[in-house]
């Protein structure tokens, strides 16, 4: 379990960053916490020519305020994201959802930008983007451009972002502070991925939902928003929410897949049932008739 | 293929060697540094026995290019202990509890201990148990880990538990 | 905690720390991939993609021409050693076990080449570039393939690869199960386990001359190993030294060398300079021999209160490809009832060979007979309406019965599970958790009690050709300080420690002042080392045996330098004193200075020196005993199990060092919850393990394991200290403790189909009353996929394919031009993330082919090869990683079949039709 060979650039701009990953031309790979990558490079499954590592690129680093958003710079670390002020005001699911992902060790290591660029579909952190309306800040040669997290995955492991792209930052849009926040996951261990997960916030004004945006993860092959389940709350008053009803409906939006860990049915029967007990616990929605 | 020279301190020394971009740190502080305390148990970053704190915190040594800790501070289970032999808090406590019996994941035990319970990142019992979950250990069953943790939560920063 | 008894002297007995800690927590340790020595080079391995075939070719010359490559070798290169694959009895196997393979490959992961290079990094860019061509052929996977498919071995006429007992039905025993009040009939299917010691399998040989081999190799006994290498590589005129001081655990796999370990050391002989292999735990994972696997029908009959009448069980294990012993695990029989009043059994036992990689030992190998007995019996209890610790009560052999002899006519002396249950019970409060389980059922928890009992051989010595006795070696220095060497070995058992309590308690010396070394061939006598729960029942009698020869030694001569009698001579801390002298005492360093130094001193005839040595035979079995109990919450919502509490009462007879008694269970318990929750090594239809990362083979963590509450029973044995074994106990009764707690939780379910582990699938299956695990069609999803719910258009996942792979595919008439291979093909791909539809478009011209697949992500090019009907080529996706997919394509007619390789992923499906 040793990489093959590759060469190793370690640009301190993303100038650099992106001129090298053009220069590639495919052929590198880019280096961010490399929770993920590393164990891949020495499996041999990926074996680029140039590791790009964007550990010195300073501009990459920080929590900031934006306009009406939060911004984290993609190679933020995810211990970083849980030690942040700011982030616990502003976010506090995300910071919840960080502290699901891998284990202390790989989050003192792994970036807030990697999980969500890399698209595992049973992740916390692309759910929470997706959930959340965060847009994905994307840079290249090319120029810059920007895309909302629901638009960015496309399958496992699979994005819109093209081989000379680059994740600068990810901007999560403000919640009202006292918004209510949602996350659950079924895992067998902590630090594995999740067999059934669910992430998200609503927001509720004169008892009614007014907004809401909540995503599934480990339930397809991305990320997968529950929109229907979000339209079923849009405008209810929270005491006339059928839990175990929304659920069933958020469950709909679904794809989960057999796989070593659990079945596509186990993943659709718990899904239901968490998404259910995870909204009454968060408000005291209706139990079922 | 792309050779490096590489500095960093280990365990307070500097160290300066070459090695090629695709060496991890961990076989970079084994075959290099001659740091054998540092095991190799998955390589693929899940059961914690290369764990070694880089510039404080407790990572994955084998989930790190050798080249990527240049200029880090670097410690490993070899640097803990007094020069007079005198084993560091963790290692005591562990010893103490019976918490290793073949050793080998035990030095990735020790450092993320280590890590956390440092002056100035004191963790909590809860906080210290969860970083356990990090770690594999296939012959105790875990339970004088978890007195070892217990007990090193209670005690001050950086004192003898 | 700890019941009275476990202390018997000042050492013994008492929770002193380990001797082997302080190097371990400093990194001092001393593995086998620690040690360097000059002219060092390093292996690598070309390992089997395929499970079953046949090698048409192999290519080194591409990876012989890497710089820093120096030789790579296969089997052609090595089978002028005539070597002999003997298992742990020193017999010789029934197929022909080869170190690499030699024309066919039997498994996925088989080694086929031997890289020696410079580093591991070098040697492993050249095994990859060894090209190795295979002729494909359907594997034999699972038990019930190996019933009915192609002998995994050409030689051998059938899979069986070992069997006892009765094929026809013993009508007398079959009237009785037939007749009786209430028959049970308990299945129990266990999966494969991998024994996943931390530290990898690995060694380091070195030729030191024609004669001389020192082998430094992460082992259970470098004595043991010795002597295998010695007889299985014919190599009686060479002194053979092996080395393992340390070793991070064995557990089973690494009683003996097998084909990488063999292939290594050839290739020393072979090459001449020191060369090391370090097991990759990728490697480990796929390729180091496995454990478990087996299927087992127990049919137990009861009378209407509950006693047992007579037992029928048959079972069949899989024994992989080569397996370190061909065995049909006899053991299981034999103990299965021994400690129960049954009165008659009868069995049928079968190994079978398939393409799997093979077994090997892992702690309590014969386990089975307590998970199936265990289980079974609480399921009777159910059954028949009685409370689980009754029906043991009413069938366990107590103290009183004995001595006796087992239905399979095992003399059952002194065994204790009747006992250790009523210490159980009188710890934990049985009638309270009842009315806590009452009151949570009545919330909607489901809370679950498990009761398991349990007997185990240990210290077995004499009855198998390399289970020996042990040697202690003990010596009081010139110094005064007292050194042992053992014939045990430790990885992780902590031998050093529980050996120098014994020799100190028995010599009258600070346990501090007593060194023991072991881990070297060339220390100590031969003996298997860590086997069979036997380290502290055999060498413990031997440390005892030998201190007080050495004790007497020191009192004679004490006696006569002091001038007085050696029966008034104590020893004590290190001091010989005079009882009622004060002033008479002297310090063993004098003593023993003028033992080396003055021989003249000495009474006439005395030997000089203070050395003493001893091999204890101890009495053929020892047996230990244990009942344990364990409180589980199932959540019902999910299938999780929450283990809350866990109870052990064991009787290891004397325990040496509690904590280190305590250890063991503990390391043994977590092991059954693994096995009982989480491990699972898998394989696919073709054959390849899916469990190959510790990402998908899942250890437990501290978050699985609570803490364990022990109460030690400590009845002692007959052997020379009365220790009784302890190493294997908690990984044989764990497992059935923890189902046992499951099964009486979900008991309002029904009945758990016992087939390990209990995933959350399986066991919220049995909570929802449906297969979750079978296929179920869905209406596509509203809006599948964030990316197209934000577009608002179609999905772009496909639904599900419920397509198995053809196991016996129907000969289709062949077009007579050949298979129609050139056009368009509709194909779903089934990965690990579900299934990928596309279309793949094929044009050939003679063997060379070209094409694209095309999906929704886009279209990419390939070239590739055909072979007849066959289609392979590689195709490198970029994004977001490079990962190179191996096709490989059957067409036949209409219909296209075929896998793709995926890294860790797997080996994904692929099936097709004309579009």
């Amino acid at each position: 379990m040793k990489p093959a060979p590759f060469d190793y650039l370690a640009p301190v701009t993303v100038e650099e960053a992106c001129a090298a990953l053009a220069e590639a031309g495919g052929g590198a790979t880019l280096l961010a916490g490399g929770q993920t990558l590393l164990p891949l490079l020495n499996l041999r499954m990926s074996q680029p020519f140039i590791v790009i590592d964007l550990n010195r690129v300073a501009a990459l680093k920080g929590i900031s305020r934006g306009q009406a958003c939060t911004r984290i710079g993609a190679m933020t670390r995810q211990c970083e994201a849980i030690a942040s002020a700011e982030l616990a005001r502003a976010l506090p699911v995300l910071v919840k959802a960080v502290k699901h992902v891998g284990h202390h060790q790989t989050r003192n290591r792994g970036t807030v930008g990697g999980s969500i660029a890399l698209g595992e579909p049973a992740a916390e952190l692309p759910a929470t983007a997706v959930a959340l309306d965060a847009i994905i800040e994307i840079v290249s040669v090319r120029g810059k451009r920007e895309t909302a997290a629901g638009e960015f995955y496309l399958g496992p492991y699979m994005t819109t972002l093209e081989p000379d792209e680059l994740v600068t930052a990810i901007r999560f849009p403000d919640w009202p502070q006292g918004h209510i926040t949602l996350f659950r996951e079924v895992a067998q261990r902590p630090g594995d991925f999740a067999l059934v997960g669910l992430v998200g916030a609503l927001v509720v004004e004169d008892g009614k939902v007014a907004r809401a945006g909540l995503a599934w993860f480990g339930m397809g092959p991305t990320p997968i928003r529950a929109r229907s389940a979000e339209r079923m709350l849009l405008g209810q008053p929270l005491e006339a929410i059928e839990a175990n009803a929304v659920a069933e409906r958020a469950v709909a939006d679904t794809a989960p897949f057999d796989d070593h860990h659990a079945s596509a049915e186990y993943r659709r029967t718990v899904g239901a049932r968490i998404f259910a007990r995870t909204l009454r616990e968060a408000f005291p929605a209706k139990e079922a008739a | 293929m792309s050779e490096h020279r590489i500095s960093m301190t280990i365990n307070g020394l500097r160290h300066v060697s070459n090695a090629e971009a695709r060496v991890s740190l961990s076989d970079f502080l084994r075959g290099n540094a001659g740091c054998t305390g540092v095991h190799i148990g998955c390589e693929h970053g899940v059961c914690g026995a290369c764990t070694v704190i880089v510039d404080g915190l407790a990572v994955r040594g084998c989930l790190m290019l050798a080249v990527q800790a240049e200029g880090a501070e670097v410690t490993t289970v070899e640097g803990l202990a007094a020069g007079d032999g005198t084993l560091h808090p963790v290692q005591q406590a562990l010893y103490d509890e019976f918490a290793l019996q073949c050793g080998f994941c035990t030095p990735g035990v020790v450092m993320t201990l280590a890590a956390l319970t440092a002056p100035g990142s004191k963790a909590n019992e809860q906080q210290l148990l969860a970083a356990m979950s990090g770690h594999i250990c296939r012959c105790t069953g875990y339970q004088g880990i978890r007195r070892a943790a217990k007990k090193l939560a209670a005690a001050p920063a950086g004192e003898q538990p | 905690m700890n019941a009275p008894g476990v202390g018997t002297g000042r050492y013994i007995g008492q929770r002193v720390r380990r001797k082997e800690d302080p190097r371990l927590l400093t990194g001092r340790g001393q593995f086998v991939d620690d040690i360097v020595v000059p002219g060092m080079l390093h292996a690598a391995f070309t390992r089997s993609p395929i499970a079953r075939g046949r090698i048409v070719s192999i290519d080194t010359a591409i990876a012989r021409d890497v710089p820093g490559v120096h030789a790579v070798y296969t089997q052609a290169d090595l089978a002028h050693f005539k070597v002999d694959m003997i298992n742990f009895y020193l017999v010789s196997p029934a197929v022909e076990t080869t170190p690499l393979a030699n024309g066919r490959v039997a498994y996925v992961g088989e080694p086929v080449a031997l890289v020696i290079a410079d580093s591991r990094h070098i040697a492993e860019d050249a095994a990859s570039l060894v090209e190795v061509q295979y002729a494909d052929e359907t594997p034999v996977v699972s038990i019930a393939q190996a019933r009915s498919g192609a002998p995994v071995h050409p030689a051998t006429t059938s899979n069986i690869s070992a069997q006892m007992g009765e094929e026809e039905p013993d009508e007398e025993l079959e009237a009785l199960l037939r007749d009786a009040p209430h028959l049970i009939t308990h299945q129990v299917v266990h999966q494969r386990i991998s024994q996943s010691p931390m530290e990898t399998r690995g060694v380091l040989a070195v030729r030191d001359g024609a004669e001389e081999l020192t082998l430094y190799i992460t082992c259970q006994s470098p004595h043991l190993v010795a002597r295998w290498v010695s007889l299985a590589l014919g190599l009686r005129q060479t002194a053979i030294r092996v080395i393992a001081k340390d070793v991070g655990g064995g557990f089973g796999l690494k009683n003996h060398p097998w084909k990488e370990e063999v292939s290594v050391i050839l290739a020393v002989l072979a090459f001449g300079r020191p060369l090391k292999w370090i097991e990759d735990r990728y490697e480990n994972l796929i390729g180091a021999n496995q454990s478990r696997e087996a299927e087992m029908v127990l049919r137990t009959a009861f009378d209407a209160e509950g006693r047992v009448l007579a037992s029928h069980g048959d079972y069949s294990c899989n024994n992989g490809a080569y397996p370190q012993l061909e065995e049909c695990n006899i053991a299981v029989h034999m103990f299965l009832w021994a400690a129960y009043k049954m009165p008659r059994y009868g069995f049928l036992t079968r190994g079978w060979y398939t393409n799997t990689v093979g077994l090997a030992a892992y702690r309590g190998p014969w386990a089975m007979e307590s998970l199936i007995r265990e289980t079974a019996l609480d399921v009777a209890a159910r059954r028949i309406g009685i409370d689980p610790i009754e029906i043991r009560r009413r069938n366990l052999v107590r103290l009183q019965d004995q001595p006796t002899l087992s239905c399979m006519s095992i003399p059952i002396e002194d065994i204790t599970p009747a006992e250790c249950l009523e210490q159980l019970v009188q710890y934990f409060d049985v009638a309270a958790f009842r009315k806590e389980q009452a009151a949570a059922r009545k919330a909607g928890r489901y809370l679950g009690l498990g009761i398991a009992t349990y007997i185990e051989p240990t210290g077995a010595a004499g009855s198998i050709v390399t289970m020996t006795g042990e040697l202690a070696q003990v010596r009081i220095e010139p110094t005064g300080r007292v050194t042992a060497t053992m014939s045990t070995h430790s990885q992780g058992h902590g031998t050093a420690t529980t050996m120098a309590q014994i020799i100190a308690d028995r010599l009258g010396v600070p346990y501090e002042d007593v060194t023991v070394f072991e881990g070297d061939s060339s220390r100590g006598g031969f003996s298997p080392g860590a086997a069979g729960s036997r380290q502290g029942v055999v060498a413990g009698g031997a440390a005892i045996k030998a201190s007080e020869l050495l004790a007497d030694k020191v009192r004679l001569l004490a006696g006569h330098l002091l001038e007085t009698s050696p029966d008034l001579v104590r020893i004590e801390n290190g001091m010989a004193h005079v009882a009622g002298k004060p002033e008479l005492s002297r310090s063993l360093r004098s003593i023993a200075e003028i033992a080396y130094g003055e021989p003249d001193r000495l009474p006439p005839g005395l030997e000089p020196g203070l050395e003493a040595q001893y091999r204890y035979q101890p009495p053929p079995m020892t047996l230990a005993s244990a009942a344990n109990a364990c409180v589980v919450e199932v959540d019902a919502e999910t299938g999780m199990v929450k283990i809350l509490r866990w109870i052990s009462a064991e009787d290891c007879g004397t325990a040496i060092n509690p904590a280190v008694v305590e250890g063991q269970i503990a390391g043994g318990l977590a092991q059954a919850i693994g096995m009982v929750l989480l491990e699972e090594m898998t394989f696919d239809a073709a054959g390849n393990p899916t469990a190959a990362t510790y990402k998908d083979y899942l250890l437990p963590a501290i978050s699985d394991i609570p803490d364990f509450e022990f109460v030690h029973c400590s009845t002692p044995s007959k052997s020379v200290g009365g220790m009784r074994g302890v190493g294997e106990g908690g990984a044989i009764i764990g497992a059935p403790t923890l189902v046992n707690a499951i099964a009486d939780a979900l008991a309002p379910f029904g009945e758990i189909p016992l087939r390990l582990p209990l995933t959350p699938t399986r066991l919220l299956s049995l909570i929802e009353g449906r297969d979750l695990a079978a296929k179920v069609e869905h209406p596509q999803p509203e809006e599948a996929s964030a990316a197209t719910a934000a577009a608002d258009t179609p999905a772009t996942v496909p639904a599900p394919v419920d397509q198995p792979v053809p196991a016996a595919r129907a000969p289709e008439p062949a077009a007579p031009s050949g298979p129609q291979i050139d056009g368009d093909w509709k194909m779903v791909l089934s990965t690990p993330v579900g299934p990928q539809a596309m279309v793949g478009h094929f044009e050939t011209d003679g063997t060379a082919l070209s094409g694209y697949l095309k999906s929704e992500q886009g279209s990419m090019g390939f070239t590739g090869i055909v072979e007849g009907n066959r289609l392979k080529f590689d195709l490198k996706v970029d994004k977001p990683m490079k990962i190179t997919l191996k096709y490989d394509i059957t067409i036949e007619g209409a219909r296209l079949t075929g896998k793709v390789k995926m890294g860790i992923f797997g080996t994904a499906k692929l099936v097709g039709e004309r579009g």
